[in-house]
């Protein structure tokens, strides 16, 4: 588990002159990008130290060690930024990281592959684990509570569940 | 302008007649409405209730927090999916 990445930000562009660049976070709580430095590109080749200077429009002006210049900042842009899965903090029981559920293959109580987590919303009320059923496009949603979902094995990737009548 | 008080909360009557049978059969089971207008009320805490989008019946566990808001406020009529990244999902 430890080599697998997710991905948290994304280089926007230079900004300004002086080699600072513009950030995109995607972390629930959009300062947290900078915790998980260093970070990475896709392919893992390249690490950047990260560090916010200050909140701006639509994200972050930020200092990375390895750049320094305007030019080399505008060569960033674009690039996905991805922290390693164990820099994120531990959890609580019964919570879960949303890349941790995504992909997770999905069996009823009698041992039936319905198929997988295609993602996890929550739209306020209470997240939803939105479930990809067999090979078709067709989807549905299922409240994640202990009722409807009694057994996340994350460790044998599945999720054991009970959906109310009318859900699938 | 807000509603007048007088005239009560706003439900469709069909969906007090699913919810109270709902109630009555025990059953754990998603009940469809397609009123998004209807204003959460005491009486379907612990429902769920699949609130249409337009396309689809998104599921809704009713908490006290959610009375006197409009069943349409917790089924988005728009996809965004966004990046997974640290968000966190935890199981009620």
């Amino acid at each position: 588990m430890s080599d697998e990445k997710t991905c948290v930000g994304a280089i926007a562009g230079a900004y300004g002159v002086n080699g600072e660049l513009r950030i995109k976070s995607y972390c629930a709580r959009a300062e947290d990008i900078e915790t998980y430095a260093p970070l990475s590109d896709e392919s893992g080749s390249r690490h950047f130290h990260l560090a916010l200077i200050r909140p701006i429009k639509n994200g972050f002006a930020a200092r990375i060690t390895e750049v320094s210049t305007k030019e080399q900042a505008d060569a960033l842009k674009g690039t996905q930024l991805y922290a390693r899965r164990d820099q994120l903090p531990s959890l609580a029981d019964d919570e879960f990281y949303y890349a941790d559920l995504i992909g997770l293959a999905v069996y009823d109580s009698g041992g039936v592959r319905l198929g997988q987590v295609k993602s996890v919303q929550n739209h306020g009320a209470a997240d939803l684990l939105e479930l990809q059923l067999g090979t078709s496009a067709t989807t549905a949603l299922l409240p994640f509570t202990q009722a409807t979902v009694p057994l996340v094995d994350l460790a044998a990737g599945r999720i054991i569940v009970d959906p109310p009548e009318g859900a699938l | 302008m807000s509603r007048s008080v007088w005239k009560g909360p706003f439900v469709d009557s069909y969906v007090l007649k699913k919810a109270e049978a709902a109630r009555e059969s025990g059953r754990n089971e998603v009940i469809k409405i397609w009123s998004r207008r209807s204003t959460i009320l005491p009486q379907f805490v612990g429902l769920t209730f699949g609130v249409y989008n337009g396309q689809k019946h998104i599921p809704v566990n009713v908490s006290e927090d959610m009375i006197g808001q409009k069943f349409g406020e917790y089924s988005p009529t728009r996809t965004y999916y966004g990046h997974a990244a640290d968000k966190k999902a935890k199981r009620k």
